[in-house]
């Protein structure tokens, strides 16, 4: 056993970003070795990126680099300097829910929810791209995430129902979707 | 029977969190048995919710672990002095360092010692030589790439079956690799055997499966050094019943050692009981350094070594069978590979005892099994707890009886079937089925499959063109028990002297009851405290839903927080599909206690008899008609010593309010007072060139009584059947045999995604438990449970005409084409 404090601290070389983070301007200095999930959790404090496997398969750690959903975890953060990066913590508007966070919550699509953050970035790349996504579309654009807990049937259904109220706009009429759950108001 | 959940839309509609003062609704507002949404989305969808993996605070100091690299070896030196000179490093422990103030690990089994740290014999890839703690992770790494440690390698043992001939012993000092065996014979399975018209015998081999929640394992352990305490920050599953393996590794009593799971958990299926080695050497670490020791497990330490592999069975099945079908006895021999280590799941080779024939009338059986220990990582429990693999291999070898009778397997099923009449039905092994029909769950599905023959999936014309195309289809409905709400006392039967377990009757059981407590807060809004843990079921919403009914409020106006283990009884927790069943009944109990407290405080305030005032929707009435709200009771509470604005409640274990349970209970063996059940009825496409099995269609009927939330009732069913579909097709911890394993990757443990998930059409049942207080069943596994048996079932029905059995999970695609050639070379 060994209680050593004495050693004089290493010196690790870094490299200076700056980049855009939801919407905000932010300078750092960070190791070339730092994930960008570890720079976005630990340095920016945006914890809803969740880090499940670390070599790019569950998709937990999913972001939108420059509007594409990317695996922050095969990312490095000097990587992105000079990028905008969109994280879960910046969909809700002014506290009110993204119609993607929305869907999820009504149709039941999250159970531990340590994926959620990763689908539902996945999700809005997803509809960006295509509003309007069928089956197989919605099975391409999601096969890179996986959840252990729903079996993902309610997952397709988070996608429909967010995608018609995305092309409806803000205002949906959720009586179209008898859904698992019951509206409430939020 | 309804195919989805009761979706109205205005139920809670008026439960507007803006509003000022608590929401009181009529009495017969009913927020139970519906599908309300959930209270724990919110803080989930926006990233705010806090998982053991955020909880690191900036002083923390963070773990990594040096793991060995071989299955089996003596340790001939560690060489930790470059790590230890890391300026970034703190603190570099291994075993000898722990033996001076420290205990070994509680084990599933007596005369095992096992501490946190390998102790001069490594016995598994991946199992921890030497903890090192540094100022964050990476460093933390980069110290224990500088630990050096040398081996003297020995012979693995990896084969099951061979383990049982004690060539090479995992525990020296044990002298046998088999930890644990019983035989247990009930009825007189020797005269049916001999009597019966047929027997048949199988073989068959249920791979290494588990739970691989998307979140690992995670720490966070603070010592005080001024009160001598600890807490641990952790996700360790059952928290105030495992709690034993860490305040008793750490030498304290348990008032001392707080473990705190944090209300979101990413998923723990059962696996994360066992993660008490890494809550041990945090609160070591902390204790050494005076500081915050965090460890958070990555991906490859939890697939390899992170003690989280479950259930490995080689099954040796017998089954006696007359012409007319009847089945007249069974005999199950197993051996269950647990690994290097038994752990307190040790027990799930006990858990098919409760559904012995699962949904089948048979009296006379008998039962075997080993338990045996190889250089494989340690197992720990995983939804089902055991029981899939049973129902599997009960399953195939009916699947064996039906063409030794010449009987078509539908028919034979079906004229075994537990009547309903039967119900309540008790199991030769002691256990009793509340409710259920059985019959009408398979017909239903059968039904459903008769709809795919005429134009459908099943089409005779299309089955025929898919054949000439070398893809067999084929479905065989099968009837599936969930056990539910198991009881606590039995789980220690292998640590008990069984011997004398014939003499203890009924008065020595002690059972554990599920405790929730309730207080009134200023503003007249109810906290709830659960004292167990959740990782994703929902439970806050369900207390939700029910005390608001209980207490006539709204949901806005309940709030249900979490008691960590010292402040918490001791429980048995969310577990063995416990939590429907233990939580409703509490919840009910303690707005009923909480009511009555209210009554209690209004009478003092009016100073009159108690029979003049009435809780009701959220204030008590006097029959006068004053009133008074809850947020006025707690102010007339305020100065009073044992308030009466807050209640507890201990809900019983409804098995000890049965006679039915008496004998089970006395003689230890599992009891499980709930029968969910499932017809399950998938169909299957295997690709006789590829070997790839395609679950075109699941069709389900599912039944656990009384749906306290529908939509959370679907949703574990779903989710359970994903898994089970993952277990049946395509998920292993395989090992090669070196002792080197196969799966360290997500790239190698194949998890279903949504690509390989088929559409389910679920319809659903109720069929009240009279054993429970809300008519609840246990449903949390049934999925899992259900869903590889019956996936086996069908894929013997589509590979009928070449001969080939699905004897082996997970029926992967070269165990397929394996079959395929073994069947075309023959």
């Amino acid at each position: 056993m060994s209680a050593d404090d004495t050693h004089a601290p290493v010196e690790y070389p870094t490299e200076e970003i700056s980049l855009t983070i939801n919407g905000e301007s932010v300078a750092a200095e960070v190791e070339p070795r730092h994930k960008l999930s570890d720079f976005l959790r630990d340095r920016q404090g945006l914890r809803g990126v969740r880090v499940g496997c670390e070599h790019g398969v569950c998709g937990a750690c999913t972001v939108l680099l420059d509007g594409r959903a990317v695996k922050s975890c095969l990312t490095y953060a000097v990587q992105v300097d000079g990028a905008e990066i969109e994280t879960v913590e910046g969909l809700a508007d002014d506290g009110a829910l993204h119609p993607i966070q929305e869907s999820f919550h009504e149709e039941h699509a999250l159970q531990c929810g340590f994926c959620t953050s990763g689908f539902v970035m996945a999700t809005k790349e997803l509809l960006d791209d295509n509003p309007d996504p069928d089956r197989d579309d919605i099975e391409a654009g999601l096969a890179d995430n996986v959840c252990r807990c729903t079996g993902y049937q309610n997952i397709y259904d988070a996608v429909n129902r967010a995608a018609d109220r995305l092309e409806d706009g803000a205002t949906t009429d959720a009586s179209d979707h008898p859904g698992s759950g019951e509206a409430d108001d939020e | 029977m309804s195919s989805r959940p009761d979706a109205d839309a205005s139920a809670d509609a008026a439960a507007d969190p803006e509003s000022d003062s608590p929401g009181e609704v009529g009495s017969d507002e009913r927020f139970t048995g519906r599908g309300l949404n959930r209270v724990e989305d919110r803080r989930i969808l926006t990233g705010e919710a806090e998982y053991v993996h955020d909880k690191a605070p900036e002083s923390a100091l963070h773990m990594a672990l040096y793991r060995s690299v071989h299955p089996h070896a003596e340790i001939e030196e560690i060489d930790a002095s470059a790590a230890e000179d890391h300026p970034g490093c703190h603190l570099v422990l291994t075993a000898e360092d722990l033996k001076g103030e420290y205990n070994p690990m509680p084990t599933g089994l007596h005369g095992f010692e096992e501490w946190s740290l390998a102790d001069g014999t490594v016995r598994y890839v991946g199992e921890p030589v030497v903890a090192v703690v540094a100022d964050d992770r990476y460093v933390a790494e980069d110290a224990v790439d500088l630990v050096d440690v040398s081996y003297d390698k020995l012979d693995p043992v990896i084969d099951p079956r061979e383990a049982r001939d004690d060539d090479v012993l995992v525990h020296e000092d044990v002298g046998t690799n088999v930890g644990d065996h019983e035989e247990l014979t009930f009825g007189d399975p020797e005269a049916a055997f001999a009597e019966a018209d047929h027997v048949v015998e199988g073989s068959y081999s249920w791979g290494r499966i588990s739970g691989v929640p998307l979140e690992t394992a995670g720490v966070v352990a603070d010592y005080d050094e001024d009160a001598d305490t600890f807490s641990v920050d952790c996700n360790i599953q059952l928290h105030t019943l495992v709690d034993d393996t860490v305040y008793e590794t750490l030498g304290y009593d348990p008032d001392d050692v707080h473990l705190d799971v944090p209300p979101d958990v990413g998923g723990s299926f059962g696996t994360k009981i066992a993660i008490h080695r890494y809550c041990c050497l945090a609160a070591i670490a902390s204790k050494e350094l005076s500081r915050p020791v965090a460890f958070v497990e990555d991906r490859i330490e939890n697939l390899q070594g992170g003690d989280m592999h479950s259930t490995q069975r080689e099954y040796d099945v017998k089954l006696a069978v007359d012409d007319d079908g009847t089945i007249r006895g069974l005999d199950f021999w197993f051996v269950d590979d647990f690994g290097a280590w038994p752990r307190y799941p040790v027990n799930q080779v006990l858990k098919p005892l409760s559904v012995l024939s699962n949904a089948y009338d048979v009296r006379d059986a008998r039962y075997e099994y080993d338990l045996v220990l190889t250089n494989k990582t340690c197992q720990t429990a995983y939804r089902g707890f055991g029981v899939p693999a049973h129902l599997y291999a009960l399953e195939m070898i009916v699947d064996e009886a039906a063409e030794a009778v010449g009987m078509d397997p539908d028919e034979l099923r079906r004229r075994n079937l537990i009547d309903p009449d039967q119900m309540p039905y008790e199991l030769p092994s002691k256990n009793v089925y509340d409710s259920g029909d059985f019959p009408a769950a398979l017909a239903h599905v059968q039904e459903k499959i008769e709809s795919e023959r005429d134009g459908g999936l099943l089409d005779p014309e299309i089955v025929e063109q898919r054949r000439a195309e070398g893809k067999y289809r084929g479905v065989r409905p099968t009837v599936h028990i969930e056990p539910g709400v198991s009881g606590a006392d039995w789980t220690d039967r292998q640590r008990s002297d069984r011997e004398s377990l014939a003499d203890r009757d009924r008065d020595d059981v002690a059972e554990l009851p599920e405790h929730l407590r309730a207080e009134v807060r200023e503003d007249g809004t109810v906290l709830a405290h659960l004292a167990t843990d959740s990782s994703g079921q929902g439970h806050q919403t369900l207390v939700t839903q029910l005390l608001a009914d209980e207490l006539g409020v709204l949901p806005s106006a309940i709030e249900v927080d979490y008691l960590d283990s010292a402040a918490a009884p001791t429980e048995y927790g969310s577990a063995a599909s416990r939590m429907a069943v233990m939580v409703s009944g509490a919840a009910k109990g303690l707005g009923r206690a909480l009511a009555e407290n209210l009554e209690t405080l209004a009478s003092e305030v009016w100073d009159c008899p108690e029979r003049d005032v009435t809780y009701r929707d959220g204030a008590v009435e006097r029959v006068t008609g004053e009133s008074l709200t809850l947020a006025e009771l707690v102010s007339h509470d305020r100065d009073r010593g044992d308030r009466l604005t807050s209640a507890s409640y201990d809900y019983e274990h409804p098995a000890t309010q049965l006679e039915d349970f008496d004998e089970a209970l006395a003689r230890k063996l599992p009891v499980y007072p709930t029968a969910a059940f499932a017809a399950n009825a998938p169909i299957v496409e295997v690709d006789a060139t590829t070997g790839e099995v395609e679950i075109l269609k699941l069709y389900s009927l599912r039944d656990c009584g009384t749906q306290l939330n529908p939509m959370i009732v679907e949703g574990q069913a779903h989710g359970g059947l994903a898994q089970g579909i993952g277990a049946a097709l395509q998920e292993e911890f395989g090992y090669d045999e070196s002792g080197q394993p196969q799966a360290i990757t997500l790239f190698d443990y194949r998890l279903p995604s949504i690509e390989n998930v088929p559409e389910m059409e679920l319809d659903h049942s109720e069929t009240p438990s009279p054993f429970t207080e809300t008519g609840a069943k246990g449903t949390g596994e049934g999925g899992m449970i259900d869903a590889p048996a019956s996936i086996a079932c069908s894929i013997n029905d589509a590979l009928e005409p070449l001969g080939v059995k699905a004897d082996q999970i997970p029926f992967t695609p070269n165990r397929v084409r394996e079959r395929i050639r073994r069947v075309e070379d023959e």
